[in-house]
């Protein structure tokens, strides 16, 4: 190709602007307008809602016959889910009202309803009395003890636990001269849980830049049961207003990304791209064009959402590798489909596993550095005000997505050709098919192993924050197999696919020198994973262990930097051995390699205690 | 000056040949055709000239260039077999597009189109390709081969599944392009097509070319003539032929050399009867064809009639998925008019 970068430029601006001209085409202006009203109304309604201070499902559900004159009738009336009603004795007994409240005497119903009515009454007074005491000008006079919450980090070795570090204990007791005639509803743990809430509210409330701003739901847990006890047991910090934001950004790209596949498994339908690849431009040029539009509309999605919850430059930075990943993984699946079929459940699988892999991680985000494998980690801590997210912690959770993107739209454009875009396989062979694309000479074999890494990484990565939460005795030598079945796999796939398609000659000689490259390949891409120094992980247990036998944040040990390149060689060799053969005597060398390199590790983590 | 030259070239897929050594040459403003059944290779070698495959071996050269060159490719017209459109565009757009791929002036376009469009004599042109018919689809097809004015048109069975009008529009058309200097590559199965309208053919089954050359230069070469000798008597050989003019009895003999016409002359006149009329009857290139394709030994391919392996990694099937076939007359089509050229 000897075209200029204008010239690709263009070709690629082309493509793009017939994309989206063809993708406006296909909605016909009727369902267009149709659409637009439905999101006109949906949003209509979520604004309204909003503005009339949310959506309450409990509205005025339950009636209670209060005075006037009575102090509990303004508390009423603040409630959502309680409606005043006149006090009459008689609606009691008919039913028309849930609590009766008169002379400061209360009389519920002898229902399950009358009993809940009751109940919300109390918290609707407690809640009441406690927004008087905030209203005060004296606020120790309206809350003498307080409680201060320090949170941190597991692997420094403090137990989690609230730290107490005042004279107020369990903050009992705080909240019996303040009820103010709420008929003793408050009691002392319920304060302490009050405080916590409080101290939480007042960070998250300082930085909610949006519009629609960060809930302060910070350090309530609501899996955990509601109030706790005791300060001991109050649970770590649960972003979750953050995460329910950060969430919102990945909602869109799961329905782009549907669009996206059509598209592309459209052209190899028929062979109805085979046009365009007679036309004089590359394959990566149409598959460009082809992606840009989808790129484009979830760029712009992610900064109405960013705009719309108060994310900044740096949470939207954070999303778009997510969006790449999206983007790719969809390519490659839309690449070894043979059907609209098999291409739902490539997207489908696609986008539960990313949304999965990037969410999960991200409830984590204040207590471990681990959570940092997510991007979403990333936007988590963006939305909270007091957390910030240095450039190596930013690498960390974004680099390898971007590389793992990266490789998948080179194995995708690897068979975007006519030989492969128009036959029609099930998809392990499709797969194996763009492995052996990318290897034409033997050297092709080591740069395919060293682009393995960041999948390696990320599948370690996995592995490490599924095992986390299980003791480190059991989960080391657990995760010491799971990174040994990770990295044989991703040094011998593509050799045996290369010896499956013939590419090369079944000798053992050929074996051993695309094994040995493979091998080589491997260690020199592995040493790209020091990265994960940047965010403190070797220095957890478990992220030791990961990374440890690779030679990673222990260079000083000169026998271990080359020891690596020697088990990656030998391991490799044999599964090469075995690849040359068939499926079976591959399957069978896997297994001896994975033994082998599991023992290496073993070693290795035992040897550095 | 050969527009098209073409060394040694094979494809093969895993174990599977699908072009075994090809060699030809085509010269400029030439319609060349590329004949032979389902399987024999016409497809895998007019893609390997279009920069669609690459080949195992060999080289294609296009006007001094490597086939699949984007400068080439540039200056190509290419209309596969199967030419499925974006249905939901339009002629014009459609066109304007692939115009805008090949880099054509917007003017250029407009007018190349819009003249392209009145020769092929196609009206709704704002209409959506879904809803054409598959003749107005093959031309909108055809016009964009022709929308970036290539000196080279490489058409894979241009006519298939049209009706006969509509055929011979197209057929037409091809050879008017030929005329104003384009160069035509031209693969089909129906010989009808190929004897009306190239100048050169070869003749290809399981990969390789059997036969080349002009259509006489074929038929002397691999044809013959059958001399039709009619007697008044019955002779060895002899059948009842009941198309004579004056209605009286009569014999037909056919015989491959005048050699042998003098022989029925002798067995005739021992008899008491004689020669009334000779005429010879030169084969059609269909004729020649079947002969040759029943002639040509299955060790010329190394592993034919094996279907490529099932699993495996990249052994499959010549890519429109047609594995080689034993010839038959099934595999040919005959004229759609049904008679055969004399």
């Amino acid at each position: 190709m000897t075209r200029s970068l204008r010239e690709r430029v263009a070709a690629v601006v082309r493509i793009a602007r017939w994309e989206v001209e063809r993708s406006a085409g296909i909605v016909d202006r009727r369902t267009a307008v149709l659409g637009v009203l439905a999101l006109v109304l949906a949003g209509t309604i979520l604004g309204a809602g909003a503005f009339a201070g949310g959506v309450a499902l409990d509205r005025d559900i339950y009636r209670v016959g209060v005075d006037q004159d009575s102090p509990y009738r303004e508390p009423v009336e603040r409630s959502v889910a309680l409606d005043a009603r006149p006090p009459d004795p008689d609606a009691l007994r008919d039913g028309d009202v849930d609590v009766l409240v008169r002379e400061g005497q209360f009389r519920a119903a002898d229902t399950p309803k009358g009993r809940a009515a009751l109940s919300e009454l109390r918290s609707a007074v407690r809640a009441y009395n406690v927004g008087l005491m905030r209203s005060q000008e004296n606020g120790s006079a309206a809350f003498p003890v307080v409680v201060v919450l320090q949170y941190v980090s597991r692997s420094a070795g403090i137990p989690d636990a609230a730290v107490a570090d005042d004279d107020g204990g369990s903050g009992s007791g705080i909240g019996s001269g303040a009820d103010g005639g709420a008929g003793g509803a408050t009691d002392g743990a319920e304060t302490g849980s009050d405080g916590t809430t409080d101290d939480e509210e007042t960070a998250a409330s300082t930085g909610s830049g949006g519009p629609l701003g960060v809930p302060a739901l910070s350090g309530i847990n609501p899996l955990g049961g509601g109030s706790s006890g005791s300060p001991a047991e109050i649970q770590p910090p649960f972003p979750f207003g953050s995460l329910v934001l950060a969430f919102a950004f990945l909602v869109p790209m799961n329905f782009v990304v549907q669009a996206y596949g059509s598209t592309m498994l459209n052209e190899r339908i028929n062979r109805r791209g085979e046009l365009l690849l007679v036309a004089p431009i590359s394959p990566g040029d149409i598959v460009a064009g082809k992606t840009l539009p989808y790129l484009a509309a979830m760029l712009a999605l992610t900064a109405l959402v960013a705009l719309g919850v108060g994310g900044s430059v740096v949470a939207v930075a954070a999303v778009i590798p997510i969006a790449l990943v999206f983007l790719a993984a969809t390519f490659a699946g839309a690449m070894f489909a043979r059907s609209f079929k098999e291409l739902t459940f490539v997207t489908v699988t696609v986008s539960v596993f990313l949304t999965a892999y990037t969410f999960v991680p991200a409830i984590f985000a204040n207590v471990t550095p681990i959570a940092l494998i997510s991007p979403l980690t990333v936007v988590v801590r963006d939305l909270q005000p007091l957390e910030s997210v240095t450039p190596g912690a930013f690498l960390f959770a974004t680099g390898p997505f971007v590389l793992c993107a990266g490789v998948l739209f080179l194995l995708g454009v690897g068979i975007y050709r006519e030989e492969d875009l128009f036959t029609q396989r099930p998809v392990p062979l499709k797969f194996l098919d763009a492995l052996d694309a990318q290897v034409s000479r033997p050297r092709d074999v080591a740069v395919l192993s060293g682009l393995s890494i960041p999948f390696v990484f990320v599948a370690e990565l996995l592995a490490i924050a599924v095992l986390f939460a299980l003791p480190v005795s059991l989960t080391v030598p657990l995760l010491l197999v799971v990174v040994a079945l990770v990295e044989e796999l991703a040094k011998s796939l593509h050799v045996y696919a290369v010896f499956e398609s013939d590419t090369f000659p079944r000798t053992r000689r050929v074996a051993l020198v695309l094994g040995a490259l493979s091998g080589l390949g491997f260690f020199v891409g592995e040493k790209f994973t020091a990265v994960a120094q940047v965010v403190g992980l070797p220095e957890l247990a478990l992220g030791q262990a990961a990374f440890a036998p690779s030679g990673i944040g222990v260079f000083s040990a000169a026998g271990l930097l080359f020891a690596p390149l020697v088990l990656h060689v030998v391991t490799a060799g044999l599964t090469a051995l075995g690849a040359r053969r068939d499926v079976r005597w591959y399957a069978a060398a896997f297994v001896g390699s994975v033994l082998v390199h599991t023992a290496y590790n073993l070693t290795v983590v035992s040897r550095l205690g | 000056m050969a527009m098209i030259r073409v060394e040694g070239l094979r494809k093969t897929y895993g174990d599977f040949p699908a072009v075994v050594g090809s060699d030809f040459e085509v010269e400029t403003g030439e319609i060349f055709g590329v004949v032979g059944p389902n399987g024999a290779g016409k497809t895998t070698t007019l893609k390997m000239l279009a920069g669609l495959v690459e080949p195992t071996s060999g080289t294609a050269e296009v006007a001094g260039r490597d086939a699949g060159d984007p400068e080439m490719r540039r200056n190509l017209g290419f209309l596969p077999e199967e030419s499925p459109l974006y249905e939901d565009m339009t002629p014009r757009s459609y066109l304007q597009f692939f115009a805008d791929l090949y880099d054509v002036p917007r003017e250029a376009a407009t007018e190349r189109t819009e003249s392209t469009l009145d020769r092929l004599e196609l009206e709704h042109r704002e209409r959506r390709l879904g809803d054409m018919s598959k003749g107005m689809k093959r031309k909108v097809a055809i016009a964009r081969s022709l929308v970036n004015d290539p000196d080279l048109l490489i058409y894979d069975e241009p006519a298939s599944g049209l009706d006969p009008l509509t055929t011979n529009y197209v057929l037409e058309f091809t050879r008017e392009l030929a005329d104003q200097g384009k160069t035509v590559l031209f693969s089909a199965h129906n010989l009808y097509h190929v004897e009306s309208v190239c100048d050169r053919v070869v003749i290809m089954n399981r990969g390789e070319i059997i036969a080349r050359g002009t259509v006489p230069e074929i038929r002397a070469a691999h044809g013959s003539t059958d001399y039709h000798v009619f007697t008044t008597v019955s002779v060895d050989g002899a059948t009842p032929d009941r198309r004579s003019e004056s209605g009286a009895e009569r014999y037909r003999t056919v015989v491959p050399d005048m050699d042998a016409v003098e022989a029925v002359r002798e067995q005739a006149t021992a008899a008491g009867g004689e020669v009334v009329d000779i005429r010879t009857r030169e084969q059609s290139l269909e004729d020649i064809f079947l002969d040759l394709a029943r002639e040509t030994p299955p060790a010329a391919a190394e592993g034919q009639g094996r279907e490529p392996k099932a699993s495996g990694t990249r052994a499959r099937a010549e890519s429109d998925g047609r594995a080689p076939s034993d010839v038959d007359a099934d595999a040919i089509q005959t004229d759609p008019e049904g008679g055969r050229r004399q």
